[in-house]
């Protein structure tokens, strides 16, 4: 059985009077892909966004190889790979320039760099400005931005927005790739059919609240005949009292 | 001093490409070269109307820049998502913000030596510039103006949500600093008993560095005359050796100062979250 890397203990995330998350608890172990569902508004980007360390939960706790982050920032965040929903990139740095700042705070240096644009398909264009990228370019330059120092946890906010067939299987793939090197990946999506092909795990999020946590494959056995994953969702979703989905 | 150092280099690559950065000093090498044509047909030399225009010149505009593109630089990763990424990671706060500084100073300085060269070499050139003595003060002015206020901008940075907002509060700042100082200087003075009127100049000197910076220039040019006879007995410690050493100590105090605050600001957001 693989080591638990990360452990989500009722955590929870209010901003004045309203509740983002409501208290939900998650454990990843190395090498397992973890995909959180849900519409708009459902909280994954809030939860992503705590575990990254960018905001503080107001309540639970979030321990990354048994290191809270407030316990010692720089060790947590070294361990940490993580890629943005929203982000603007500036107009005045190319793609290499771009991916080389992040490698240099990462003290990864530039034949990772090449090695990872080349990855992402980005070898070629790697002296253009990254303003004059189109989304799923942008995308992919995120994602190796991500993967540079090949930390323990890689945290992938919608990685697949704006990524064309042919990339979002080759994401697919690099994720596979990665979890089979002990990397733990937690990826937000509502993308049903990227968590069916590629997770292992998956959270259905409604409203900030977590309406299911269990095994991918537990869930297509279990609604087969209803349409996999899609169905799975769709049934639970229905469950939820009409006030909360409203939430979304 | 690794992170630091990469900021900092990133600020200086993106200053470089910035339009903004160009018109400035486009502006700058202009009204400085119309200035100095004016000084070499006027020939005349030391402290002048000319000068004190050139005073001017730089105390309307680098102030005006500084505080824009400082502020901007910060407001602008808030409102892009670059610091959102970049907090995640080990990248401590104060590396950033120092890193921010370090490099937007580079900026600066280059653009406005820059635009001091050209004029300087076209009064070589084409007819009496300034003297020598002060084209030094006066790019040594302009530096001090840049690195001052820079510290003010990066406080202003951390403490605005977007550009907007930055843009509302840097003109506000340079208007009460630069245009109506004098005007509230006066204001408050007055009502002030005549014994409290001397220490509460001084101290609101070092409280303006546009003031404390202009007044040394005058001053160390041989102006101090202009000040009026009074004012000038209270300043004129600037004068004496141990004047320059006292005015550079409150200059790095006060960069340290705004700097600090804002890195301790802007941590606390980060704690916070």
């Amino acid at each position: 059985m693989a080591k638990e890397l990360l452990r989500i203990e009722k955590v929870s995330k209010s901003i004045g009077k309203s509740t983002l998350l409501h208290p939900c608890s998650l454990s990843v172990r190395e090498g397992e892909i973890v995909a959180l569902c849900g519409g708009n508004g459902a909280g994954k980007s809030t939860l992503i966004n705590m575990i990254a360390g960018i905001s503080r939960p107001t309540s639970g706790a979030i321990l990354l190889d048994g290191l809270a982050w407030s316990d010692d920032r720089v060790a947590y965040a070294d361990r940490v790979g993580y890629m943005p929903d929203e982000f603007q990139f500036g107009s005045a740095l190319t793609a290499y320039e771009t991916l080389h700042f992040y490698a240099s705070l990462r003290r990864v240096g530039s034949d990772r760099v090449l090695e990872l644009l080349e990855t992402v398909g980005l070898l070629e264009v790697r002296s253009r400005k990254v303003s004059t990228f189109s989304k799923g370019m942008r995308q992919r330059l995120l994602f190796a931005q991500a993967m540079l120092a090949e930390p323990p946890l890689l945290l992938l906010d919608e990685p697949t927005n704006g990524l064309d067939p042919y990339w979002m299987e080759a994401f697919g793939r690099l994720i596979r790739s990665a979890a089979g090197n002990g990397q733990a990946v937690v990826f937000s999506t509502h993308q049903l059919n990227i968590a069916e092909s590629y997770a292992d795990s998956a959270l259905f999020m409604v409203a900030g609240h977590v309406q299911y946590s269990g095994e991918v494959e537990t869930l297509k056995e279990q609604y087969r005949g209803a349409g996999g994953l899609y169905g799975a969702f769709d049934r639970i979703v229905a469950s939820v009292a009409p006030m909360e989905r409203e939430g979304e | 001093m690794l992170h630091l150092r990469t900021i900092a280099s990133r600020e200086i690559k993106l200053g470089f490409r910035n339009p903004w950065a160009y018109s400035f000093m486009a502006l700058f090498a202009l009204f400085s070269l119309a200035l100095l044509l004016i000084q070499s047909q006027a020939g005349l030399s030391g402290y002048t109307s000319t000068t004190g225009t050139m005073i001017n010149l730089i105390l309307y505009l680098l102030p005006l820049m500084t505080l824009l593109l400082g502020s901007f630089s910060l407001t602008t990763e808030k409102e892009e998502g670059g610091w959102r990424l970049l907090s995640s990671f080990s990248l401590r706060t104060r590396s950033y913000i120092w890193g921010k500084y370090a490099g937007l100073a580079v900026v600066l300085i280059v653009i406005v030596a820059f635009g001091f060269g050209l004029s300087g070499i076209s009064g070589t050139l084409f007819g009496r510039g300034f003297s020598l003595q002060a084209f030094g003060l006066f790019l040594l002015f302009s530096l001090l103006i840049i690195v001052q206020f820079l510290g003010i901008s990066v406080l202003l940075g951390a403490l605005c949500r977007n550009r907007w907002q930055a843009l509302t509060y840097g003109v506000g700042i340079w208007f009460f600093l630069i245009l109506g100082w004098p005007t509230i200087l006066i204001a408050v003075l007055g009502f002030l008993p005549y014994l409290f009127i001397k220490p509460t100049l001084i101290a609101l000197i070092f409280m303006n560095p546009a003031e404390l910076n202009r007044l040394f220039l005058i001053v160390k040019m041989g102006g101090g005359s202009i000040l009026g006879p009074e004012y000038y007995q209270w300043v004129k410690w600037i004068q004496q050796p141990m004047g320059s050493l006292l005015f550079a100590g409150v200059l790095i105090a006060w960069i340290i100062i705004y700097v600090e605050a804002a890195a301790g600001l802007w941590e606390r957001g980060r704690r916070r979250g």
